[in-house]
């Protein structure tokens, strides 16, 4: 029994119409499992999947794609294939630790940070989350209204449908619903997967440089090792931590579901791993024909792989930029409004009815429509805004991560849940090798000479 | 153990009571969230953790407004 049960004990007990939904779902988990065929493990799996494929498939968003199509432009395909396969590889450490806390304490995150550590390293995690999904909601729309722009949509409608989307999810006030509508939209983020077969990819390189980490074209030096940070620090991100934890709680998960949760932190990060990979086989196409693409935007990409890949292939790599920013616009908004409403003390779950919920509603619906306005203004500095965004998410993760290691290793919280020796070391080496990249790339930021001055070309 | 519904909240029948009490852990409940987890009592590498974090911070907000500086110029 942890700190939280004992807490719970010889309480006057309330029910909510929120703990009645949650009961509803849990109720299937419970008649899946009693059934005990290999149908019902099946069934099982489906019913406790979600968080982990939306975390992963959501942290795929639109410049995280981008970044993966301006890789393949940039250095075709060699080293950065199973450079990407173990970012998400650190990934699923990171992520997994957060569905182990949030099935034993049923608290998110921000929640954990703030009554554990106090007030000060609470609003701090809050603060420093709220800064840093605002304004990457506002790269993800800049994302839709490119990929949509392919197409010759106006941006003011782009948006107003991402919007739509968003609110259409969450009208159904039900945690179920809303997980399955995303992770639908979230299943498109495959669509990479035929742009890179239409690129008519040479698999023989492929395998290579999977096997091999090689070539890497222009060796080690300055730039590719900038690149490296930038992407450590795109596949790990703190909305990350926030969402899947306080996704696990809202969902209902237990203590006997962690090893679904796994499952399910793992397949994300398989499916988002290829689609990754395939985004960098798709324009490895430019690489090869020496087509300069650093400062692509999504549509400058679709038009730029036009003529190697079709209309067909451009027209996919389009939609697929407008879906990856419109999961990320969902699971980012959600993970701020959580991470308020916890540490607030107001009511925060996707099954409250909206008059119950009125804070953690508003939260998301005003921040989204805030960050979805700015990307229409005329003249905004996108690129600006979005050197900003990677540096600040980079930042962010060190202290992320620390209150993380630190949470999970509670034993007063997590009794028999806390990290066995062995997966301490691996979480341990994760750890201090992102704070490192976190740390070095800020280095890179004040001092762009000094990797120069270290040895670098 | 007596049992109610929330304040101001829509009724919800005893069927739906005996669910909620037979498919959810106790700890799970939304007004048991609302008990405050107690503070942790920080330990010398706990707060040496901490204080490095601090300095972490200062570093970090540095870079920050660098960037932003820089970039605005």
């Amino acid at each position: 029994m942890n700190l939280l049960s004992k807490l719970t004990v010889q309480r006057q007990v309330v029910i909510t119409h929120e703990d009645v939904d949650r009961a509803h779902d849990r109720a299937r988990v419970q008649a899946a499992r009693e059934r005990g065929s290999w149908v019902s493990h099946l069934r099982l799996v489906w019913l406790l999947v979600g968080p982990g494929i939306l975390v992963m498939l959501g942290e795929n968003d639109g410049p995280s794609m981008l970044s993966y199509a301006a890789t393949g432009a940039k250095f075709g395909i060699g080293f950065f294939l199973p450079f990407i396969v173990l970012t998400f590889a650190m990934a699923i450490v990171v992520q997994e630790m957060t569905v182990r806390l949030g099935a034993a304490t049923h608290r998110g995150h921000a929640e954990l940070i703030f009554e554990r550590f106090g007030p000060f390293w609470g609003w701090f995690s809050m603060i420093d989350l709220g800064i840093g999904n605002f304004l990457t909601l506002i790269t993800e729309f800049i994302a839709i209204r490119a990929g949509l722009g392919f197409f010759g949509v106006p941006a003011w409608a782009s948006v107003l449908a991402a919007l739509a989307l968003l609110y259409t999810a969450l009208m159904t006030h039900r945690y179920w619903t809303w997980e399955r509508i995303t992770l639908a939209v979230a299943a498109f983020n495959l669509v990479f997967i035929p742009v890179a077969l239409l690129s008519h990819p040479d698999w023989h390189s492929v395998g290579h440089a999977l096997a091999s980490w090689k070539p890497l074209p222009g060796g080690l030096n300055k730039d590719m090792l900038l690149i490296v940070l930038a992407d450590i620090g795109a596949t790990v991100t703190p909305w990350m931590l926030f969402f899947q934890q306080s996704a696990t709680v809202d969902k209902g998960l237990t203590k006997r579901d962690v090893r679904f949760g796994r499952f399910d932190t793992i397949l994300g990060a398989a499916l988002a791993a290829t689609a990754a990979v395939a985004t960098v086989v798709a324009t490895t196409p430019l690489f090869i024909h020496h087509m300069s693409a650093e400062n692509y935007q999504a549509a400058e990409f679709a038009q730029a792989l036009k003529p190697l890949i079709g209309r067909l292939g451009a027209s996919l790599f389009a939609l697929g930029i407008v879906e990856a920013g419109m999961v990320a616009c969902v699971t980012i908004s959600i993970s701020s409004a959580y991470a308020f409403g916890e540490v607030a003390s107001r009511p925060h779950s996707l099954n409250l009815p909206i008059g119950q919920g009125k804070a953690f509603y508003s939260m998301i619906f005003l921040w989204a429509a805030l960050a979805a306005s700015i990307v229409l203004i005329p003249g905004l500095p996108l690129v600006y805004v979005v050197l900003v965004v990677n540096v600040i998410a980079v930042l962010a993760m060190p202290p992320a991560l620390l209150f993380l290691f630190m949470l999970v290793n509670d034993k007063e919280l997590m009794a028999e849940m806390v990290s066995p020796r062995w997966a301490n070391a691996i979480a341990t080496a994760v750890v201090v090798f992102l704070t490192a990249a976190g740390v070095l790339f800020g280095i890179s930021v004040v001092a762009p000479n000094l990797f120069v001055a270290l040895g670098g070309k | 153990m007596t049992t109610r519904t929330a304040e101001n909240h829509e009724r919800i029948d005893a069927a739906e009571q005996d669910l909620v009490l037979s498919t959810l852990e106790p700890d799970q409940l939304a007004e048991a969230k609302k008990q405050r987890v107690p503070r942790r009592r920080l330990k010398g590498r706990e707060l040496l953790i901490l204080w490095c974090l601090r300095a972490y911070l200062l570093f970090m907000v540095a870079v920050v407004i660098y960037q932003v500086w820089t970039g605005a110029r």
